[in-house]
C-alpha cells in the first residue's frame, strides 16, 4: 500500500539521518551548572570531556550559568534542578538548612572518600550540621601581596615583608607620599583596598564572628582590637583624603588597577591574583607573596581565608548516582590537578604531585597552597545567615572608614542586630529539624 | 439596571475580559499569596510556617527597613517633579518646526536603549570624583565662585559620600527619560492644530499658549507619566542595583525599599520578610496614587469626557 | 515685524537647547560604540579615551562568536518580541476602549483597581508566579515570555485610556446613532485616530522585550533557548574580569535594531500631526 511505503520509506530515512537509533547511546545524560565563564569554564570543560570520553555510561552536560545561586534555587523549588552545581561556600548552610541539597554521605562511604583525603579546611567546609553536603572543586587561600618594587625605592627589604600589624604600619607609614596640598599620592596599605574581606578582619586579632551555632561575638574584644585599627585609618590619613584617593582608582580589572600602577604597596588578596598581574600588570611588575601579618605571630601565626567553590547534588535531582559519580570523578588526583591547574589555584586534596607545581604558572603556588594546610586557616562563618552579618559588617566598616562611628558604636550595631537574626533563623531551623534530621539520617 | 446599563456592563466587561483574566493570574493570585507569605516565615524551599504579624514587628523595630523608606521616599520627591519638567520640557522642544527633529527625537531616546550594564558603568565613570566628567564640569564653575566669594567649594565625590550618592542615581534616571518624552510628544500631536492659530491670531505668547492650550490639553497625559512616575520611582531597583554591583551604596544611603525587598528575597531567602515589604510598599504606592488623582481630579481636562 | 524677530531667536534658542541636550544624551552610545572598538586593556581607562589607539573593527565578530549562538539568540528575541507586541496591542487596545469609550457600572472602580495592580512589586510575585507556570508545565519554554502579553498588561491598557479619552465623545455617539455596533466603532472610529498611541505601545512592548533579561533568566532552562539580552551576560564573569571590549560590541548590536526601529517609527508621529489636524 502506498501510505505504508511512505511511512517505511519515511523511517529508513530518518534512521540514516541517526535520528531514530537514539542520540546519547543509551547513556544517562547529567546536567551540571556551574559559574564559570572565558578560561575558567574551559578548565572545568575539559575536565567534563575527559569524564565523558572515560567511560560509557553517563554524559555530562555543562553549561555556564550567571547568577547560579538564584537560579538553582529557582530551579531547586520548582523542581527541575540540575543534576550537579556549583555553588559557594557561603550558600551551604543556608540549602542545607532548607533542605535544598541531598546528604552525600552514604555515596562518599561507598566511594571510600573520607577526610584523610583533603586539607583539613576544605573538608570542614562541606560539612554542615554533621553531614557531608558537598565535595571541593576549585579552592583558595588569601594572604598579603605587596610590589617590591616600592618597598625597594623606599629603603625596605624586598624579601623581608612585614609579620606583624606593627610591622605593616610601620611599612605603611614609609611607602605612604603625599603631595604638597596633603592629598594622598600613595599609600602603603588601607583595608578597603579591595576591601573584599572587612567583615573579617578580626582573624588576624584572633577573634571570631560566631560562637557555637547561635551565639554572635561581632564586638568581642579581640574584634575590637582589630576595628580600632581600621579606624586608626581616618585617624591618621583623613576620611576625606581616604575618600578621594579610592576615587581615583582604576577598576580592579584593568591595567588602572591601584596594585598594578603603585598606588597602593601592600593588598590582602588571594590565589587567583596571579591572573590578574599577568593580564594587566606591567611586564616589569615585581610582586611577593607571604602571610598577611596578624598582631600576635607568636601565637596567631599563618592566618589565611580560605574559600572553594563547592560542587552539590541539588534536592530532587533526577540522577543523584550518576551525579556522584562525576563528582568522585573531579576529585581524584588527576583530573582535579588538571582543573585546579587550568584555573591557575591549588588543589584541595591532600595529596599533590611534582609535576603539578612544575607546571604551574604562578610561582608562588606553594605558599598559598602552604596557608591553606595551617592550622589557622579559618573559613568564612558556617551560618546560615553570615549574607545579612556580613552586609551589616560592610555597612560598620563604611562608617568607620568615613568617620560617621567609632568601632565600638558600629561594631555594637552590628551585634545587636545579628543576634536577632540569628535567633529567628534558629526558630526556622527548630521548626525543621525534627523532619530534616530524620530524613537526612536515612541517607 | 436599565436594560441599555445592562448591556453596557456586558460589553464593558467583554472587551475588558483579556484584563481580568491576566489580572487573576498574574496579579490577584500572586498578590494573595504574598500577603499570606508575608504573614509566614518563608524560606521558598521549606513550606511556610505561619507567624502572624511577626514579620512586620521586625520591620518596625529594623533600622535598616527605616533607612530604605527614607531613601525612596527622598528620592521620589526629587526625581518625580524632575523626571516630569525634563521630560515635558524636551518634548515640547521636540516638537517645534526644526529640521532634523528625527534625529533628535532619536538621540533623546537612545539612552533608555542602552542596556543597564552600559549604563551604569559608564555613569559610575560620569560620576566619579576625581575624573569624571561631571565634576570636570562642575568644579571650573566653583571655582569661579571660590574665587571670587573666598570659599573651598568642591564638587562631591557623588556615589562614595552618603549624602550625595542618592543625588548621582537621580542624575542618572532622568537620563533614561526618554519614555515619558515619547509619550508627551504623542500626546501633543493630538493637540489641534486650529487652537494655536486661533491664539496666534490673537497674538498670544508663547508662554501663554503653552500654559492655556498645551498644558490643559495635555493633562491626561501629564497626570499618567506623573503616576508612572510614582509608581516607578517608589520601585527604584534597576539602576542603583547595577551601579552598586548588587549593593546598597555608602552607608546604605542606596538601599531602597525595593532593593531591601530584593536582598531579603533572593540573598537571605527570607521570602516571608520581603513579601511583608512588598506589602508595605504597595500600600504606601496605593495610597500616594489615590492622593496624585483625586489631587488632580480638578485640572485633568478629559475632551471625551 | 517684531513677530518674525521673535520667531528666529525663539528657533535659535530652541536650536542651542536641542544641540546641547543632544550632546549630553549622546555621551552614553558614543562611548558604547567607542569603547567596542578598543583593545581590551584601553576599555576601563581612567581618564577615557575617545578615540581607541587602534581601531579594532575585528571585535564584533569576535563577539559574535564568543557568544555562542548570536544568530540563534537573535532569531529567538525577534520571535518572542513580534509575539508580544501583536498580544500586546490587540489586548491592551481592547481593554483601554472598554475601560474609556462605554459607559458602565463600576467601571472608574475597576480602572483603580487595573492603577493599583501596577504597584505590585515584581520580586514580591515573582515566585508565586514561577509556580503557577511551572505548574502548567510552561518552564523552559518561551510561553512565559509571550503568553501574558495577550492579557493587557496594566500599564498599555492606562497608556490607551488616557489617549481613548482624549477624543471627544460625539464621534462615538454619531456612530452609535448609525447603528454600528461597539465593535465596529471600535475597528472603524477610535483606533484609526489613535495610530501614534497604539504604535508607541508597540515599539515600547518591543524595546520592554527585546531588552528583557530578568524574564528569561527565570523561565529559560536551555542555552539554546537564550534571548540576546541573556547572552550578553556571557561576557561579565566572575573573578577573570570582564570582556568589556566585546560586551560593548555586542551590546551595539542588540541596541542598533531597535535604535533603527525607533527612528522609522517615530516618522509617523508626524503622519499624527496630519490626521489630528483634520479631526476637528
Amino acid at each position: 500500500m502506498p501510505a505504508r511505503r511512505f511511512v517505511a520509506a519515511c523511517c529508513l530515512a530518518l534512521a540514516g539521518l541517526g535520528i531514530l537509533s537514539g542520540a546519547d547511546d543509551g547513556r544517562v545524560v547529567i546536567r551540571y551548572w556551574d559559574k564559570w565563564t572565558g578560561f575558567e569554564a574551559d578548565a572545568m570543560r575539559s575536565v567534563v570531556e575527559d569524564f565523558n570520553s572515560s567511560q560509557t555510561r553517563i554524559f555530562v552536560e555543562y553549561s555556564s550559568v550567571s547568577q547560579i545561586d538564584r537560579r538553582l534555587m529557582l530551579a531547586t523549588a520548582g523542581g527541575l534542578p540540575p543534576d550537579v552545581a556549583g555553588i559557594w561556600v557561603i550558600n551551604l548552610p543556608v540549602y542545607a538548612e532548607n533542605n535544598a541539597l541531598t546528604p552525600l554521605d552514604s555515596f562518599a562511604r561507598k566511594a571510600g572518600i573520607s577526610e584523610k583525603d583533603y586539607i583539613p579546611a576544605f573538608w570542614g567546609m562541606c560539612r554542615y550540621r554533621g553531614h557531608l553536603w558537598a565535595l571541593p572543586s576549585t579552592p583558595s587561600s588569601t594572604a598579603l601581596i605587596y610590589n617590591k618594587k616600592m618597598f625597594r625605592e623606599v629603603g625596605l627589604d624586598p624579601e623581608k615583608p612585614p609579620r606583624t600589624i606593627a610591622e605593616l604600619e610601620a611599612f605603611n607609614e614609609k611607602l605612604t607620599r603625599r603631595s604638597a596640598s596633603g592629598r594622598l599620592e600613595t599609600i602603603g596599605h588601607m583595608p578597603e583596598e579591595p576591601g573584599w574581606w572587612n567583615g573579617l578582619w578580626g582573624y588576624w586579632f584572633g577573634g571570631s564572628m560566631v560562637d557555637g551555632e547561635a551565639t554572635i561575638t561581632a564586638n568581642s574584644p579581640e574584634n575590637l582590637a582589630a576595628y580600632r585599627w581600621v579606624q586608626s585609618y581616618p585617624e591618621r590619613f583623613g576620611a576625606k583624603n581616604l575618600l578621594s584617593l579610592r576615587d581615583g582608582f582604576g577598576n580592579f580589572a584593568s591595567p588602572q588597577n591601584a596594585f598594578f600602577t603603585g598606588r597602593v604597596a601592600m593588598v590582602l588578596q588571594g590565589v587567583w591574583i596571579y591572573n590578574f598581574i599577568k593580564n594587566y600588570a606591567p611586564p616589569d611588575f615585581e610582586w611577593g607573596v607571604a602571610p598577611f601579618p596578624s598582631n600576635d605571630p607568636g601565637h596567631l601565626r599563618d592566618v589565611t581565608i580560605v574559600d572553594s567553590d563547592l560542587l552539590v547534588i541539588p534536592a530532587g535531582a533526577k540522577h543523584p548516582k550518576e551525579a556522584f559519580e562525576f563528582m568522585r570523578y573531579v576529585n581524584s588526583q588527576a583530573p582535579m590537578e588538571k582543573l585546579c591547574l587550568g584555573q591557575r589555584k591549588f588543589s584541595p586534596l591532600s595529596e599533590c604531585g611534582p609535576d603539578f607545581f612544575k607546571a604551574h604558572p604562578n610561582p608562588y603556588i606553594r605558599t598559598f597552597l602552604e596557608l591553606a594546610k595551617s592550622p589557622n586557616a579559618r573559613t568564612i562563618p558556617m551560618v546560615p545567615t553570615w549574607s545579612e552579618y556580613s552586609a551589616d559588617m560592610k555597612n560598620a566598616v563604611t562608617r568607620i572608614w568615613n568617620g560617621e562611628a567609632t568601632a565600638e558604636e558600629a561594631l555594637a550595631d552590628v551585634q545587636k542586630r545579628q543576634q536577632k537574626t540569628i535567633l529567628r533563623r534558629m526558630e526556622r531551623w527548630h521548626r525543621s529539624e525534627p523532619a530534616l534530621t530524620k530524613l537526612w539520617g536515612e541517607q | 439596571m436599565t436594560g441599555q446599563e445592562r448591556r453596557n456592563l456586558r460589553t464593558g466587561i467583554l472587551f475588558i475580559s483579556p484584563w481580568i483574566v491576566g489580572f487573576l493570574a498574574f496579579c490577584a493570585y500572586p498578590l494573595v499569596s504574598s500577603i499570606y507569605f508575608s504573614l509566614c516565615d518563608y524560606s521558598v524551599l521549606s513550606p511556610a510556617a505561619f507567624v502572624g504579624t511577626q514579620n512586620y514587628r521586625d520591620l518596625a523595630t529594623d533600622e535598616v527597613f527605616w533607612t530604605a523608606l527614607y531613601n525612596t521616599f527622598f528620592f521620589a520627591a526629587f526625581a518625580i517633579p524632575l523626571g516630569l519638567f525634563v521630560s515635558l520640557s524636551l518634548a515640547i522642544l521636540l516638537n517645534f518646526e526644526v529640521r532634523c527633529r528625527g534625529i533628535f527625537r532619536t538621540i533623546f531616546f537612545l539612552p533608555s536603549l542602552v542596556p543597564m550594564v552600559c549604563l551604569a558603568v559608564l555613569w559610575q565613570w560620569l560620576l566619579n570624583g576625581e575624573l569624571g566628567l561631571v565634576n570636570a564640569t562642575i568644579n571650573p564653575v566653583l571655582d569661579v565662585f571660590n574665587h571670587a566669594l573666598g570659599t573651598h567649594w568642591q564638587a562631591p565625590n557623588w556615589l562614595l559620600e552618603a549624602r550625595y550618592a542618592k543625588w548621582g542615581i537621580i542624575f542618572t534616571v532622568l537620563w533614561g527619560t526618554g519614555n515619558a518624552v515619547v509619550i508627551f510628544l504623542a500626546g501633543l500631536q493630538d493637540v489641534p492644530a486650529h487652537l494655536y492659530e486661533s491664539a496666534d491670531i490673537d497674538g498670544a505668547s508663547f508662554w501663554q499658549k503653552t500654559l492655556h492650550i498645551t498644558l490643559p490639553i495635555l493633562s491626561p497625559v501629564i497626570y499618567f507619566n506623573m503616576i508612572m512616575g510614582v509608581i516607578g520611582s517608589f520601585q527604584v531597583f534597576a539602576v542603583p542595583y547595577v551601579m552598586t554591583g548588587g549593593g546598597d551604596g555608602p552607608g546604605r544611603s542606596l538601599l531602597f525599599l525595593a532593593t531591601y525587598l530584593y536582598q531579603n528575597a533572593f540573598d537571605y531567602w527570607n521570602m516571608g520578610y520581603a513579601c511583608a515589604i512588598g506589602v508595605i510598599l504597595f500600600a504606601i504606592i496605593l495610597f500616594l496614587t489615590l492622593i496624585a488623582t483625586k489631587v488632580s481630579a480638578r485640572h485633568v481636562y478629559y475632551a471625551g469626557k | 515685524m517684531a513677530h518674525h524677530h521673535q520667531n528666529r531667536f525663539v528657533r535659535a534658542l530652541t536650536y542651542s537647547a536641542l544641540v546641547l541636550a543632544s550632546i549630553a544624551f549622546l555621551v552614553p552610545f558614543a562611548w558604547m560604540l567607542s569603547t567596542s572598538l578598543k583593545p581590551l586593556n584601553e576599555t576601563m581607562s581612567l581618564p577615557p579615551r575617545w578615540i581607541p589607539s587602534e581601531i579594532r573593527w575585528e571585535n564584533y565578530p569576535d563577539a559574535i562568536r564568543e557568544m555562542g549562538c548570536f544568530w540563534r539568540y537573535a532569531g529567538n528575541t525577534l520571535l518572542i518580541c513580534l509575539l508580544s507586541v501583536a498580544g500586546t496591542v490587540t489586548s491592551s487596545a481592547l481593554a483601554a476602549y472598554g475601560f474609556s469609550r462605554i459607559e458602565w457600572r463600576g467601571r472608574d472602580t475597576v480602572f483603580m483597581v487595573l492603577l493599583a495592580t501596577m504597584m505590585i512589586p515584581f520580586p514580591v510575585v515573582m515566585v508565586p508566579i514561577y509556580g503557577l507556570f511551572k505548574s502548567i508545565g510552561w518552564i523552559g519554554t518561551f510561553k512565559p515570555l509571550w503568553a501574558p502579553a495577550f492579557f493587557a498588561g496594566a500599564f498599555n491598557v492606562f497608556l490607551l485610556r488616557q489617549f481613548f479619552l482624549s477624543l471627544p465623545k460625539d464621534i462615538s455617539e454619531a456612530a452609535r446613532i448609525d447603528g454600528c455596533s461597539e465593535l465596529g466603532i471600535f475597528f472603524r472610529v477610535i483606533l484609526p485616530l489613535c495610530k501614534p498611541a497604539l504604535l508607541v505601545v508597540a515599539l515600547f512592548q518591543f524595546l520592554y522585550t527585546w531588552n528583557d533579561f530578568l524574564g528569561p533568566l527565570i523561565y529559560l532552562t536551555e542555552q539554546k533557548d537564550f534571548t540576546l539580552a541573556l547572552g550578553l551576560q556571557s561576557f561579565q564573569s566572575q573573578q577573570g574580569g570582564t570582556a568589556w571590549h566585546h560586551l560593548m560590541a555586542a551590546s551595539t548590536l542588540v541596541v542598533l535594531p531597535v535604535i533603527v526601529l525607533f527612528f522609522f517609527t517615530q516618522k509617523s508621529f508626524i503622519q499624527g500631526i496630519a490626521t489630528s489636524g483634520a479631526k476637528n
